[in-house]
């Protein structure tokens, strides 16, 4: 008991003040968790050194050329081991999916959050979720099953109409059209289309009323409102989206892996010629029977198509969550 | 643009809608059926064509150029948006149709000892698959859900400035390649003499759940009002037991949420377990040692193979795992349809 010194008088015990900003237990919970937030970068960190430990062989081997050249050696006296055609056959992978999956998710999310009734929407939306939910495998499967002799058949109609063209062009006037870049392209789409729709039904629906109304008022039909009201403020944020779906397309592996020909004769832009390239589908198929200097090789390439990922996705949920100012706390 | 476009359409204003949207299809239809034309052929060059300009003039005819913008818009927008759900269709259909083929008892339950890859489909089945799989992502989640929601906490709970950089990581870590997380656990192999077994599986798998179990849990911890937190700390609750015993119980339904969605996630991941764990074609119970088989892995051992009875069986494990997928995947959905009523109503 606390005695006041003047007067002599006892003072009743001070309040302990249970929730304060130094209380003991709080020091540790908030510890615990900045701790267990921290991790991210741990385990950031983590990947690059334990690749990048892995990987200095071949890259200290190879040098620039790791990522420019077009040769895979790797049993040879001096083995050679050169990236290039599979990360560009990842690059044009990538972006033939985003350019075809863009316009569907678009389409599905102007449709979600400005054309159905709200039941439909609902629906629609779970829809597009579950698609996001299936295993990549499952995705090969039916690609290679039954999406391939499909989209074949796509490819010989575009290479029929537009064959002037040099994308659509193929040498080999009895190409067979399977296993194509374009085949993969498609395959991806279905990979990333949710990606893409999630993203940009989020900003539509949280889009500002008062701008659209205000553009109807001004005797706006629904596709100039679409075309100078909508596009315009969400672009950003689309844009986020496409990257994001981006960076899932450049490390999509196992669906890939089936319904793409793999080869180090590099194809630049002929999306229906029957070989391309994919980094990570790459490491999957060489794995079994990699040797030692090329199990070194194949950790370089995880590193670059880590290092490239991670690039696109920070770009991406940087960009997605500047356009999201409503997700901030 | 026309907010309610129900308001004013008239029965013949129907009638023409309906003859527009189906003329097309019809004529299509009739070009593949009776003219024997391919079906794709049918689609792009006559489908296409015929409706957008049927599309394009009924839309000129009813309001000049705003008509025909509006038209091709509502035309496109649909037209894609069907594609996509036919894609998806065709995904589910065909797993289910080809893999029905292939699904009987003893093929839940079974494993693959004495069965080669011509095997008929009598023998063996994916029960030891099954149970690697689910041993295998419970180890993962395990470490990967405490951690996550910590991470959530973090970044609802905490004042700290490092809140935007942490998030914008832990997102780009959700496109982690599921192909590195296995080269970087290889590598971590590499150090550690750590054998090929499920736990290497679970390991590999953990940096691929985390991200969304921070995300998903981070959005149901948004949730909760900010006024019942205020209210337990105003009672004199340190911070801990304010989330504890106020906030957790509150968010539980969307905490749960996260939990499935990291399972979902993970569940179907083939390419870290291809790289590091073996396959197996026996029962192992046992995940801190030998080889452990699972659904994916098996999925894509058989399909390896060109002898239908195996490709059959790939059909079969992929629809065993679509149906892990689809249990999650609904639980998910339910408890969080149930969460987003609650809140509603507390908002009303």
């Amino acid at each position: 008991m606390a005695i006041d010194q003047k007067s002599g008088t006892e003072l009743t015990q001070r309040r302990k003040l249970a929730a304060g900003p130094l209380s003991k237990g709080d020091k540790w919970f908030f510890r615990a968790t900045a701790i267990s937030a921290n991790f991210a970068f741990v385990l950031v960190a983590l990947i690059v050194v334990f690749l990048f430990v892995n990987a200095w062989p071949t890259l200290s081997a190879q040098g620039i050329s790791f990522i420019f050249g077009d040769i895979w050696n790797p049993d040879a006296k001096h083995p050679v081991m050169q990236l290039g055609p599979m990360l560009w056959g990842s690059i044009l992978v990538g972006f033939s999916g985003v350019l075809l999956a863009t316009p569907m998710a678009i389409s599905a999310a102007y449709l979600i959050v400005y054309l159905l009734p709200k039941p439909a929407a609902r629906v629609a939306t779970t829809i597009i979720d579950l698609l996001a939910a299936l295993p990549s495998v499952v995705i090969g499967l039916w690609g290679i099953a039954v999406f391939s002799p499909v989209a074949i058949s796509w490819a010989k109609i575009s290479n029929q109409l537009l064959g002037w063209i040099p994308i659509f062009h193929v040498k080999d006037p009895n190409s067979a059209f399977a296993d194509s870049p374009f085949i993969a392209g498609w395959i991806v789409a279905v990979m990333i289309v949710p990606i893409i729709t999630s993203v940009t039904r989020e900003i539509f629906s949280q889009m500002d009323d008062g701008l659209i109304n205000g553009a109807v008022a001004l005797g706006g039909s629904r596709f100039s409102v679409f075309r100078k009201v909508i596009l315009p403020t969400s672009s950003s944020g689309i844009i986020g989206g496409i990257l994001l779906g981006l960076g899932r397309a450049l490390g999509e592996t196992v669906a890939i892996l089936y319904v793409l020909q793999l080869s180090f004769k590099i194809n630049f832009f002929s999306v229906l010629e029957s070989r391309g390239g994919a980094v990570a589908s790459w490491i999957l198929a060489r794995f079994g029977e990699a040797s030692n200097s090329e199990f070194h090789g194949l950790m370089a390439a995880g590193l670059v198509i880590f290092l490239v990922t991670l690039a696109v996705n920070m770009v991406a949920s940087f960009i997605v969550n500047r356009a999201q100012p409503w997700r901030k706390n | 643009m026309n907010r309610k476009p129900w308001a004013q359409s008239s029965a013949t204003f129907k009638v023409q809608l309906a003859l527009v949207s189906t003329i097309p299809v019809a004529i299509g239809a009739l070009f593949v059926i009776l003219g024997g034309f391919d079906f794709s052929i049918g689609l792009i060059g006559v489908f296409l064509p015929i409706q957008v300009i049927v599309v394009g003039v009924f839309g000129w005819l009813k309001a000049k150029k705003r008509g025909l913008g509006d038209a091709l818009l509502i035309f496109f927008t649909t037209f894609f948006s069907t594609l996509v759900l036919v894609l998806l269709l065709s995904v589910l259909g065909s797993v289910i149709f080809e893999g029905f083929k292939a699904l009987s008892p003893h093929f839940i339950y079974e494993n693959n000892r004495y069965v080669g890859t011509t095997t008929s489909l009598e023998y063996g089945g994916v029960g030891h698959a099954i149970l690697g799989t689910i041993l295998i992502v419970l180890l993962t989640t395990v470490a990967a859900v405490p951690l996550g929601i910590a991470m959530a906490v973090y970044l609802t709970q905490s004042q700290s400035k490092m809140r935007g950089v942490v998030r914008t990581v832990t997102q780009s870590l959700a496109g982690l390649p599921s192909v590195v997380a296995g080269l970087f656990i290889l590598a971590v192999m590499q150090f550690t003499h750590l054998e090929r077994s499920g736990l290497t599986g679970a390991l590999a798998l953990f940096p691929l759940m985390l991200p969304t179990v921070a995300r998903v849990a981070e959005e149901s911890l948004r949730l909760v009002p900010a006024d019942l937190r205020m209210a337990a700390l105003a009672l004199g609750a340190p911070n801990y037991k304010a989330f504890f015993q106020v906030i957790l119980p509150a968010a539980k339904s969307g905490i749960v949420t996260a939990l499935l969605l990291g399972l979902a996630r993970i569940v179907g991941e083939t390419a870290p377990l291809i790289l590091t764990t073996n396959m197996n074609n026996t029962t192992n119970l046992n995940p801190f040692s030998g080889p452990m088989a699972s659904l994916p892995t098996y999925v894509y051992n058989f399909l390896g193979s060109s002898y239908s009875s195996s490709q059959q069986r790939a059909w079969g494990a992929a629809l065993v795992l679509l149906i892990f997928v689809g249990i999650l995947f609904g639980t998910a959905r339910i408890l969080g349809r149930k969460k987003s009523l609650k809140t509603s109503k507390k908002a009303k």
